[in-house]
């Protein structure tokens, strides 16, 4: 894909991941990596970095629309993630120091992980309303 | 702080927010309800995903056009999702989420 197209299917593929992430709770990153390197052609260190850039400015959104409703403590979460942050920072330079293929296989296998997760809960857990 | 570190771990590996695990983790391990672990888990995403982002946008990896234009939608498509989340059940998201993660699986690795 190129261009216009392009440009168009991220649009509708950015709708559909944060409609998903404002569903389930899940599945902007893990819907924009795989969307980025299998169908832009974007590297997987690419795809990854770009996934972050996404994340961050909606959970801003979902964090301040949270906050209006009363819903959580957003200045309780944000000390907590400072903690994460640092996490991140080395998540991120492991990420760079491997090679883009053991990349994309460990992301594979946590996409995978997260499917049998889910079609697990999604096939037994008995509905109990919305 | 194990939990916020485990979380920012994968969410800087792997490129995703954190609170795939983060949320589990916060429900059964800190015993929060499944709603409060959703906003403390979004609202440490915040700090995780700038710290992960610099860390890679330092490396010259970012896709600033993309980013935005994936973001546009993105923010829309949270409100609607939020918005219809009282009308949709759990079970079918569950079903047709897990099985797009299954062959987005099997794609990369055949890639």
């Amino acid at each position: 894909m190129s261009g216009i197209t392009l440009y168009a299917a991220l649009v509708a593929f950015g709708f559909l991941a944060g409609a998903t992430a404002g569903l389930l709770g899940v599945g902007g990153g893990i819907m924009i990596v795989p969307f980025l390197t299998l169908a832009a052609g974007v590297s997987q260190h690419q795809a990854e970095a770009t996934s972050l850039l996404v994340i961050l400015p909606t959970a801003i959104v979902a964090t301040i629309a949270l906050h209006r409703k009363g819903i959580g403590d957003a200045a309780l979460a944000l000390r907590f993630g400072a903690f994460g942050a640092v996490g991140g920072v080395v998540g991120a330079l492991v990420a760079l120091a491997l090679p883009g293929h053991v990349l994309r296989y460990l992301f594979a296998l946590f996409l995978a992980a997260v499917a049998v997760r889910l079609l697990r809960d999604g096939l037994t857990t008995t509905q109990t309303g919305a | 702080m194990t939990i916020g570190g485990a979380g920012g771990l994968l969410s800087g590996l792997l490129g995703v927010g954190g609170g795939l695990i983060m949320v589990p983790l916060l429900v059964f391990w800190a015993g929060y309800r499944q709603r409060d672990a959703h906003a403390m888990s979004l609202g440490a995403i915040i700090p995780i995903s700038l710290a992960s982002v610099l860390t890679f946008g330092a490396a010259g990896e970012v896709r600033v056009g993309y980013a935005v234009v994936l973001t546009l939608g993105s923010i829309v498509g949270a409100r609607v999702g939020v918005g219809l989340l009282a009308r949709i059940g759990e079970r079918p998201l569950k079903i047709a989420f897990g099985l797009f993660a299954a062959a987005a699986s099997i794609l990369l690795f055949l890639r």
